[in-house]
């Protein structure tokens, strides 16, 4: 069962990713890169990653992940703060540390995707 | 096999094919992302309540009852009817009934046609054939005015713009307009027990009001808070026929936000000079399960919204009309 299921499915990430995209509006390192006029359209798509990042339903391939931060000029910096605000999300939810540890994993994978690298 | 009739076109779609695949293969340019039935770019429009209701886990309640639903989630083994939601609305023909001024720069209109829509939905008005700008609608469906169902519209004028000094002045009672619409989300869609916030600037109360008239029709439970800004004291309009519904319902709370009342006008005891963000941090501090609606210039909306979504609004019980001005 991936922790998406655990969590309760889709009706779950839409209060989870409330908390985690109220998390990086309020984290200076990155808000700047969320703060956008079209907050609908960026809410769906840090949903689509918590999606994937819990083992939910996805067909993610990096590509689109890769596109949209092409000019984005981003670090490891930028990337780290938004995996702590996820890991902060999780432990929020009462995610069992080693779940967390297995999502954090997943978002690792996305590193050279996102940085472009 | 079912049928897919796409913006009047008619497409197949194979068994176990979804509608976004469907349409994709027959050559029709719809965006899609994750395919899973999140990100949102493939959300359609479609006749089908039914149908539609079986692929809306996700999106918000006012999508959901505007029949939206995912194209990549959606295998139909029955003919639908399907739009982009932006195409939601027909082109019809009115004509204006009746024209008052009721601000320095605001006029509200009434005219007559028939359209199906749900009060808060905007329409786009055209002078000509290419020249149009949309207007959000303050009326209610279930309102007549000697067995005519009217459209009420709030036009702020414009000096130089495209069609407001038209609407506002040369567009006379009795002649005709081209409408298209109804469009837009920003619906009342809420629990009847979840507390409304409703806030507006300038010429944003009209889909306020009709989102406002509309709770009411459908006897909403919870207390509903209505905050309307105004630059000045005689920006503001429709003041009585609000303190009135606050009169006749005992979970209606109206109040007028003065931004500056620089001649120092006797206020009534509805308006107050305050910041309407300050006042509104201040006096809803907490609004997790509210229900809220924010109308007007796309500035105040934007700004609004992050304020109300970081307040503990759930992003999906957030509506928003925001204005933007084209000149």
């Amino acid at each position: 069962m991936s922790l998406y299921d655990e969590l309760g499915g889709a009706a779950a990430i839409d209060a989870a990713v409330d908390i985690f995209y109220r998390k990086v509006l309020a984290d200076d390192r990155v808000s700047e890169f969320f703060d956008t006029t079209d907050m609908e359209a960026q809410h769906a798509k840090q949903k689509a990653f918590l999606t994937v990042a819990l083992g939910g339903p996805n067909n993610y391939t990096g590509k689109d992940m890769r596109e949209a931060h092409k000019h984005m000029n981003l670090n490891e910096g930028h990337f780290n703060a938004v995996a702590e605000d996820l890991i902060a999300t999780l432990e929020e939810l009462n995610v069992p540390q080693a779940k967390i540890d297995e999502v954090i994993a997943v978002v690792a994978t996305t590193k050279n995707d996102v940085l472009n690298l | 096999m079912a049928d897919i009739i796409f913006e009047g076109r008619v497409y197949t779609c194979q068994p176990g094919e979804s509608v976004l695949d469907a349409l994709i293969r027959q050559g029709c340019e719809i965006a899609s992302g994750c395919r899973a039935g999140v990100c949102q770019a493939c959300v359609l429009l479609m006749d089908e309540q039914e149908i539609a209701r079986g692929c809306q886990q996700g999106l918000s309640p006012a999508q959901q009852k505007l029949n939206h639903f995912f194209a990549c989630q959606c295998r139909p083994d029955a003919t639908v009817h399907v739009r982009r939601p932006a195409n939601a609305g027909g082109r019809v023909s009115g004509i204006l009934r009746c024209r008052e001024q009721v601000a320095p720069d605001i006029y509200r209109l009434y005219v007559s046609a028939q359209m199906d829509y749900q009060p808060g939905q905007y329409v786009t008005i055209f002078k000509d054939q290419t020249t149009g700008r949309s207007y959000s609608l303050a009326s209610h469906p279930e309102e007549s005015s000697s067995g005519e169902r009217l459209l009420e519209l709030h036009i702020k004028q414009h000096e130089s713009g495209a069609l407001s000094p038209w609407l506002c002045h040369d567009l006379q009672p009795g002649e005709s307009v081209s409408l298209l619409g109804p469009m837009g989300n920003c619906i009342y869609s809420a629990n009847p027990q979840q507390p409304l916030l409703l806030a507006g600037i300038g010429t944003g109360l009209a889909p306020l009001l009709g989102v406002l008239k509309d709770a009411l029709h459908h006897q909403h439970q919870a207390s509903i808070n209505v905050l309307v800004g105004a630059t000045e004291p005689s920006g503001l309009y429709c003041t009585e026929q609000l303190l009135g519904l606050a009169a006749a319902h005992a979970n209606l709370q109206v109040e007028f936000l003065i931004q500056n009342n620089r001649n120092n006008q006797a206020l009534d005891p509805a308006t107050r000079e305050a910041d309407i963000y300050q006042y509104c941090a201040e006096n809803f501090p907490d609004l997790k399960g509210y229900g809220v609606y924010l109308c007007g210039a796309e500035s105040f909306v934007g700004k609004m919204r992050k304020q109300c979504f970081l307040g503990g609004a759930a992003m999906a019980d957030i509506s928003t009309d925001a204005f933007i001005v084209f000149g």
